[in-house]
């Protein structure tokens, strides 16, 4: 029946003659496991092909749905990042199975006559290859593919002559958008896939056609293609098949890092095979790197084998392309060590970290408005807040020692370590006078020799200071942090009595309210404790500190972001907002 | 070494062996790339509709509906609706005909509970028509001709009237059964 059927399709598509022919390709001096690449590659390329047009059914590329679709993919669709990671590592096995293949027929002379050709298109199947890296990297339209891909595209602004032409058309304009993404898609997954099948039929028609190149001596008896080569060669493929699942497995998939936003910088870095070409470009001109280099290896290409012809050629070849591989290696450990040696780096990879951890909370809670899943960064006082604080108040302040962001600070430090403000433990400390004139607090101002450090903190008594933290946990009950347990009324009471001096517990000239109101209609000569710290409070504070309610003309260096337009009211309340939240871990 | 009558066997083993082995190598890589994905792919057959209470929407004023029943269509603006991954925050998300009977008042889907087209009310013969199929449906929405390709009438939701305001609860309901049954 199942020979009938077989008999029926072979008559009208000579379907047997065809299998016959592919699988029992003569294969001189026995099957070896040196000619496993080009299969592994070509079922590397197969797995793309299948996983990428998957990956299709859930992409959407503009500017507010392309994060977004891989995010929903990654999170919310079963088994989607596993799907994911398969076409990323994929991707990854791809570039080194092609260098693998590529020294194969490099040190094996298979490049030589009559060969030519076929090694020809071998280089630009590579070529195709890293373009395919290249355009793929950019989909997610996270910060990292954002950023890294406004590099390259810039380079190809050096071509002379057609560069910056060339460079709008595959943008899709002057600036990154929609159409971006629309082309890199079309790009990765029509133009430069249709390419490369084109290659491969006539990779393999050529290769087919010259046969196999041996390797002398012949090891064993020639034997056919099936089932020992395949065998190798499938083992081979399974082998890479694992390597990539075990890789998706322990990493969860492929990396998502918060969606792209050209406001919030990040340190640009291609994909680890791009290294050595990103250290290359600390040291020659944009030019070099873009041009000259590329089209100097592409013709060294073009005349291996011809080189190979003559006499000592081969040899030189093949030390000719372990050298390129060795600088390429050199230069890319170089690049990984210095941005390992470098803080600001290791910073800007942790806050990009938080932050795609952020975003997904967010979107998983509240969803993503259409304007896209940025703007949930750009509204969050979590992220945003610290943004703020580092561009505009971290030239004084700190927040833990740091900017807000996690980088250190060039400026020696001029005002209060915000992290903690108007806690308990922050108004404890800060009533101790030694802390109150350290740098962490007011050591940078002029108030350090101002009177309450001079006339009150300073003259306390041990009776006295045992007072103080009391009167910091009325203070920071007044600034309703979020973080913090509201007192009970009687406490509150009490802690009132204590701040009044109703018990002349403080020294004439040392009580509280001698200078700083609390609930009260009359104007201390120091800034009005009524809500201190409370979001109301903070807001008003950081409009205008030289209000008559706060420092008036006291005021100290302290911009009026407010008043004098440097801040919107919405950023100040997204600043208060993050001040007054739990301090971060870092 | 020459083969003697007595290696043949293993030969032929060995070559079994190596076959079945290729086979079964070549297969599992043949498969694996669509297989990485299926989970995905399904996933949306996997996943059984919102279960969620429907919510109430506000739609209109009992006032502005006419007191001798004549329907009258209303846009239904949902306060938030999510697709995929976006949430759309009072979006319009279909259409309802409003029938006021009293201090009642009936809401019928716009859409046509054969394959989806949208129902007109036709004033003239104070009647429903769908001009896709030429479903024809009477005021209390049940299918009035033998031959309606409608296989039930038009498809009604939960509705309340509070301080003279009317809400329903919006639902869609799966197309051409005879029973109505939420999508």
């Amino acid at each position: 029946m199942i020979k009938g059927l077989m008999d029926w399709i072979d008559d009208r598509s000579g379907i047997r003659g065809l299998v016959k022919e592919a699988l029992y390709e003569k294969v001189p001096g026995g099957a070896r496991w040196r000619y496993v690449w080009g299969s592994c590659l070509t079922f590397v390329f197969f797995t793309q092909v299948v996983t990428g047009t998957l990956l299709w059914m859930f992409y959407a590329p503009s500017a507010q749905t392309a994060w977004e679709s891989v995010y929903f993919l990654q999170y919310h669709v079963a088994g989607g990042w596993f799907l994911r990671g398969v076409h990323h590592y994929m991707a990854q096995a791809m570039i080194v199975l092609l260098v693998l293949h590529l020294m194969q027929v490099v040190i094996d002379g298979a490049y030589k006559a009559p060969r030519e050709i076929n090694f020809w298109f071998g280089v630009m199947m590579m070529g195709v290859t890293l373009a395919l890296s290249l355009t793929g990297y950019l989909l997610p339209w996270d910060q990292k593919g954002y950023w890294a891909t406004a590099v390259a595209t810039n380079l190809m602004a050096e071509v002379p002559l057609i560069g910056p032409a060339l460079q709008k058309i595959v943008v899709g304009g002057s600036e990154y958008g929609h159409h971006t993404l629309t082309r890199f898609f079309a790009l990765h997954a029509g133009v430069l896939p249709a390419t490369l099948v084109a290659l491969v039929v006539a990779h393999i028609y050529l290769f087919r056609k010259h046969g196999i190149h041996v390797k002398e001596p012949r090891p064993k008896r020639d034997s056919y293609f099936w089932p020992d080569q395949v065998l190798k060669d499938a083992i081979a493929c399974l082998a890479v098949l694992l390597a990539v699942v075990a890789l998706t497995i322990y990493f969860r998939g492929a990396p998502l890092g918060p969606p792209a936003d050209p406001s919030n910088e990040f340190p640009a870095r291609p994909e680890w095979y791009f290294l050595f070409l990103f250290q290359l470009l600390k040291y020659v001109p944009a030019f070099w790197g873009a041009v000259i280099i590329p089209a100097f290896l592409g013709l060294w290409m073009f005349l291996t084998p011809f080189i190979g012809k003559s006499t000592g050629g081969h040899q030189f070849n093949v030390g000719f392309w372990w050298v390129l591989i060795a600088g390429s290696a050199a230069l890319t450990g170089m690049a990984i060590s210095e941005d390992q040696a470098n803080l600001k780096h290791g910073a800007a990879i942790e806050e990009a970290n938080w932050q795609a951890e952020r975003v997904i909370t967010i979107a998983d809670s509240e969803g993503i408005p259409p304007a896209g899943a940025v703007t949930l960064l750009r509204q969050d006082p979590q992220n945003q807040g610290r943004r703020l604080f580092a561009a505009h108040c971290a030239s004084c302040h700190r927040y833990n020692g740091h900017d807000g962001r996690g980088f250190p600070v060039d400026e020696p430090q001029s005002a209060a370590d915000l992290a903690g403000f108007a806690s308990v433990d922050w108004i404890t400390e800060l009533l101790d006078h030694d802390h109150y004139i350290s740098a962490k607090y007011f050591g940078g101002t002029k108030f350090k020799d101002g009177t309450m450090a001079r006339k009150v903190l300073a003259k306390y008594t041990e009776e006295e200071k045992m007072l103080l933290p009391e009167i910091a946990r009325l203070l920071a009950d007044g600034a309703e942090l979020p973080y913090e347990e509201k007192l009970d009324e009687d406490t509150r009471d009490e802690l009132f009595s204590l701040y009044y001096n109703d018990d002349l517990k403080f020294e004439d000239g040392r009580a509280c309210i001698e200078c700083h109101d609390i609930d009260s209609e009359d104007e201390g000569f120091a800034p009005d404790l009524t809500g201190y710290g409370s979001r109301e409070w903070l807001i008003a504070f950081i409009e205008n500190p030289e209000d008559k309610r706060f420092y008036g003309k006291k005021n100290d260096r302290m911009p009026c972001y407010g008043r004098d337009g440097k801040l919107k009211d919405e950023e100040i309340a997204i600043l208060v907002d993050w001040i007054r939240s739990q301090p971060a871990a870092f | 070494m020459s083969d003697s009558p007595n290696n043949e066997e293993p030969k032929k083993d060995r070559r079994k062996f190596i076959v079945t082995s290729t086979i079964a190598a070549s297969t599992a890589c043949a498969l694996f790339p669509l297989a990485s994905g299926i989970p995905s792919v399904l996933d949306p057959a996997t996943k059984d509709s919102d279960n969620a209470e429907v919510p109430w929407t506000k739609v209109t004023n009992l006032a502005t509906l006419p007191e001798d029943g004549t329907p009258t269509k209303f846009e239904v603006i949902l306060e938030r609706v999510k697709d995929a991954w976006t949430t759309y925050t009072n979006i319009p998300a279909g259409a309802v005909y409003l029938a006021r009977n009293g201090d009642k008042v009936t809401a019928y889907n716009l859409k046509c509970p054969h394959l989806g087209c949208a129902i007109d009310y036709r004033k003239n013969s104070n009647d429903y028509f769908c001009p896709c199929h030429n479903s024809t449906f009477g005021l209390d929405g049940s299918v009035t001709t033998d031959n309606s390709p409608s296989p039930r009438g038009m498809d009604t939701m939960d509705t309340k009237v509070e301080d003279g305001v009317v809400w329903i609860r919006f639902q869609q309901f799966v197309p051409n059964i005879a029973e109505k049954v939420p999508v």
